[in-house]
């Protein structure tokens, strides 16, 4: 099991090398230079050629990312132009509200997706089910930036209940939350009802309900039981994404998390407000899905005790 | 065969009586009468067989006696008493059979139990469900189930209860279902071709439990094969199935000396016979055909049962 953890964290650490690695060379092949959006478009070549020196972006690309190798391992990645301060504490500043926002989307999530799920698979082929089926197909079609802003028009602006942006209060938590869950409920929940069937069309199912289970419980215990681990997984996958920024709903509530900082850092060409938000996300994301690794042992006794000779 | 005598009177009520039993099954090509007026009925130690090939309506017949078929896609019709309870009548009905009077041992023990559970977990469930012992007495129901797993002799019981359905063998997890299945005492075990996915070595010990349990409990058994040599091993009495009508029914040992029907006589011929390595080259024939006795090479076929081989093949109904 150590060796597992070790095993995973190490190809987590190189995931997340690699991916910073690429996003450096990226950004430096990408139009624009940081220099121009720092000094303004009135700035004549000696301020914009004294940016560059201050910034260290005249030196040759490879030292700049020997600097950069060096600053990665003392975790310090330098100041952010256009935030004059340490990349990673503007990060370390706004991830918090990110992981609010995707932790209250994934329990929304969850806490509707599981029993739409299940209420679907329990009652196939009916009118109603026939409604939800079709409500979730919208739920899926819908953009996000679009839904965000029927939301705002009709929560924040005609039926001012909520506040239209930023996390003044909790109220401010309500409106983009509901719109990433929106699509996710979509998806999870069309992929409960699939598995729930599959369950429910099980021999070991059939056996149980010879023996007088009770509905309920053949429906939480065995059919939810064993449709865990992909629901899980899912669940989790879709977390880890939203650690990365929530970036349209962010933009269009003017919710202050990674997502917006990340339009921002992009649109400045701060690289190493970019770097430092990219590094910070991957180690998010690597984590939480080693963490969704250590847990199928708990929800799956097949990994928990390795498969026998005859499985 | 038990050490039941044949000839006493079936004056007590019978705990499985069918009369003019219909499955129909709505399919996408039309309704199919998958069971057509069946009538028969089981007695306290008795053993019930009903034989036929693949397709032959006979697991569907157990299906629906239990109720287990989908109930939007199966109509059933006609009079189906489990123990003077009518259980085609109401659809409720068969709650108060299921996990008490009524048992079933599945076809495939592989997948008949929840592979993220416990095997304690779900006899401690079936121990619960039969009230036999104090539900909130972990210690009762530990016991009892411990004592379950002797019965179908399996050994270091308290070793198994912890393990998981994947960890075991397929003849020890028919042994796990038995015992599940005998967890509430019943009077009536359906047996829905209960070695058809074992190994042939296992098969008979499974086999064994069974008569076992019969003599010492007076259990009525339904079994469902496709395999003659199981059927004259354990039956008082045989129902030849086919097209979901019984077209023979007997005596076990009446049937399979005096058939009446082309098809019985098939049935009886398909049950492969013990012969020499080489002997003649229609042998192979039979086995790359992929016949169901055929597990070793040297069992050899009759070729004239070819078809009714392939018929009762290795696919189930």
């Amino acid at each position: 099991m150590t060796n597992y953890i070790l095993k995973r964290l190490g190809q987590g650490l190189l995931t997340v090398f690699l991916t910073v690695s690429t996003v450096f060379i990226l950004i430096r092949m990408a139009p624009g230079d940081p220099a121009v959006s720092y000094a303004g478009p009135l700035a004549t070549n000696e301020q914009l050629a004294a940016v560059r020196e201050q910034f260290g972006l005249d030196r040759p690309v490879l030292e700049q990312y020997w600097i950069f190798l060096q600053q990665l391992f003392t975790g310090n990645l330098g100041t952010s132009y256009s935030f004059q301060a340490p990349a990673m504490q503007v990060v370390a500043e706004r991830m918090p509200y990110t992981l609010t926002l995707a932790t209250a989307a994934i329990l929304l999530t969850a806490v509707v997706a599981i029993p739409l799920g299940v209420w679907m698979s329990r009652r196939p082929d009916t009118g109603k089910e026939l409604g939800v089926n079709v409500l979730t197909i919208a739920g899926q079609s819908m953009p996000d930036f679009w839904t965000g802003i029927m939301l705002l028009t009709g929560f924040a602006v005609l039926i001012p209940i909520f506040p239209a942006s930023g996390f003044a209060t909790w109220g401010g938590l309500v409106l983009p939350t509901i719109t990433i869950a929106i699509l996710q409920i979509a998806l999870i929940s069309r992929m409960v009802r699939r598995e729930m069937t599959a369950n429910f069309a099980a021999p070991y199912l059939t056996v149980a309900r010879s023996r007088g289970v009770r509905n309920s419980v053949l429906t939480w215990r065995y059919a939810m039981g064993n449709s865990a681990i992909p629901v899980f997984t899912a669940l989790g996958t879709r977390f880890a994404a939203m650690l990365n920024g929530v970036v349209v709903v962010e933009v269009v509530f003017a919710w202050p998390g990674v997502g917006s900082l990340i339009v921002r850092a992009l649109e400045t060409r701060d690289y190493p407000l970019i770097q430092a938000t990219v590094l910070l996300t991957a180690l998010l994301a690597v984590g939480v899905q080693l963490l969704i690794d250590l847990a199928y042992p708990l929800l799956d006794p097949r990994v928990r005790l390795g498969k026998a000779a005859t499985a | 065969m038990t050490a039941q005598p044949q000839t006493t009177g079936h004056r007590e009520q019978p705990l499985l009586e069918v009369r003019d039993f219909q499955v129909e099954l709505i399919t996408d090509a039309g309704i199919i009468r998958a069971v057509d007026s069946v009538s028969f009925s089981i007695h306290r130690g008795e053993t019930v067989t009903i034989i036929g090939e693949s397709g032959s309506g006979k697991s569907t017949t157990a299906m629906g006696i239990l109720r287990l078929l989908p109930e939007d896609l199966a109509v059933l019709s006609g009079t189906v008493l489990i123990d003077g309870v009518d259980v085609t009548a109401d659809p409720k009905a068969i709650d108060k059979v299921r996990g008490k009077t009524l048992a079933l041992i599945p076809q495939d023990p592989m997948t008949a139990l929840s592979p993220v559970h416990s095997i304690g977990r779900q006899l401690f469930e079936a121990i619960r469900i039969a009230g036999a012992a104090s539900a909130k007495d972990k210690d009762a129901v530990q016991a009892r189930a411990i004592r379950l797993l002797e019965q179908v002799h399996i050994p270091t019981p308290e070793k198994q209860l912890k393990k998981y359905p994947h960890q075991l063998s397929g003849g020890m997890l028919q042994r796990v279902l038995i015992a599940i299945a005998l967890a509430s005492e019943p009077q009536l075990l359906v047996a829905d071709e209960p070695t058809s996915a074992l190994d042939v070595t296992v098969q008979g010990g499974i086999l064994d439990l069974l008569l076992e349990l019969q003599e010492q409990r007076g259990i009525g058994i339904l079994m469902i094969t496709h395999d003659l040599g199981v059927a004259r091993l354990i039956s008082d009495r045989i129902h030849v199935m086919k097209d979901g009508r019984f077209v023979e029914s007997g005596d076990v040992q009446q049937i399979v000396d005096h058939p009446a029907t082309e098809y019985t006589r098939a049935l009886l011929a398909a049950v492969p016979v013990l012969g020499p390595w080489d002997e003649t080259p229609t042998a192979s024939t039979g086995e790359s055909r992929g016949a169901p006795g055929a597990h070793a090479s040297e069992i050899t076929t009759d070729p004239a049962t070819d078809s009714a081989l392939t018929q009762t093949g290795a696919s189930h109904d």
